[in-house]
């Protein structure tokens, strides 16, 4: 593998679930990453996803509120939904559906989305680039 | 409404793979509330065909458009100009919505990007079960609303058949045996009567079994 591979990583959250401001990143350069927020994970469409691909995202990551806890009843459920719809697909496109996650996150816990960025990180560094973008 | 499903992507790409210059024709009416091939499925799918000919490392060029309707002159001419800048039309209507296209467009491939299915109804949200054949001959008015031909497996007129078990089908317990619906209904409607009516063998000379079929309505013709 390529040492020089910088891994870009496109997270949509939940603004209930996640606060970028409330996250500071240790990655340093060993990653790049681009929040999308949203006012419920069920904003996240399917094309949403494709086109941060297309972006040139390497892999993309959903934060959502933990189940039962959506404050839109079920946004998180439609967006674990489409989640494991879009994965299918890029494993149709040949692209790899594991360059896509979904994870629940609690309010608050940066630890939490620190641990999430950072097992993203290491799963892209295991796959390589985007081999569409 | 006409229901629908898109195509397996590798297939897709398979009937696209000749052209360079593509336009993905969505249809906003009944392919649209299935999910199969509305403005949000046009763009799905150009977006992954996009990515997986850049994987493929083929040139494509994908333009996107969804027209009110593609079984209808009127609508599909909004077309026109999108279908003059591709080589290829992949259609996401019906079977109607691709030959209709195919009528207006002498010169240009149109493709199928879904598969037709039935003619249905949405049962509840992302179900959609087939309730018409467009046999020709409805007689819904003796069997309460509900049609065996379609829905009954064994297409009695006649029914029940004797498999029915716990008001399920014996070729498949997901499904509710149409005859048991049917007698609920008429029961419901104080129409039992029906039951005693005898329903002669069907003349399916109404129904595709005699060739295509064609309505002429003199009267709006000019």
């Amino acid at each position: 593998m390529d040492k020089k591979f910088i891994p870009k990583i496109t997270v949509f959250h939940c603004i209930n679930a996640f606060s970028q401001t409330s996250w500071s990143s240790v990655g340093g350069n060993k990653f790049e990453i681009k929040f999308i927020k949203l006012p419920c994970s069920s904003m996240v469409k399917d094309v949403f996803l494709l086109r941060a691909f297309e972006a040139g995202a390497d892999g993309v990551v959903v934060l959502v509120c933990p189940e039962g806890q959506c404050r839109y009843v079920e946004g998180n459920i439609r967006a674990k939904k489409r989640v494991a719809w879009v994965q299918n697909l890029l494993d149709d496109i040949g692209i790899d559906g594991r360059r896509l996650s979904l994870s629940n996150i609690a309010s608050g816990d940066t630890a939490a989305a620190t641990q999430i960025i950072d097992d993203a990180v290491k799963n892209m560094a295991e796959l390589g680039p985007n081999p569409a973008a | 409404m006409i229901v629908a499903e898109q195509k397996p992507l590798s297939e897709i790409k398979e009937i696209i793979a000749p052209y360079k210059k593509i336009l993905i024709l969505g249809c906003g009416t009944c392919v649209k509330t299935c999910f199969a091939g509305g403005e949000d499925e046009v763009a799905v799918l150009a977006s992954a065909l996009r990515l997986a000919c850049k994987k493929d490392g083929k040139e494509i060029k994908i333009e996107e458009l969804t027209i009110e309707r593609q079984c209808e002159d009127e609508f599909i001419r909004e077309s026109a100009p999108a279908v003059s800048r591709s080589e290829g039309v992949l259609s996401l209507a019906c079977g109607a919505g691709v030959q209709a296209l195919a009528r207006r467009f002498a010169k240009t491939p149109v493709l199928p990007g879904v598969n037709t299915t039935f003619i249905g109804v949405l049962e509840s949200q992302g179900i959609f079960t087939e309730e018409c054949s467009g046999c020709g001959n409805c007689r819904l008015d003796i069997f309460g609303g509900i049609c065996p031909v379609t829905r009954c497996a064994k297409k009695l007129l006649n029914g029940p058949c004797g498999g029915s078990q716990n008001g399920k089908c014996e070729i498949n317990p997901d499904t509710d045996c149409a005859w048991q619906l049917i007698i609920d209904r008429l029961k419901a409607l104080g129409q039992m009567d029906n039951l005693r009516k005898y329903i002669p063998p069907k003349n399916w000379c109404t129904s595709l079994s005699g060739g295509p079929r064609k309505l002429v309505r003199e009267d709006h013709i000019i």
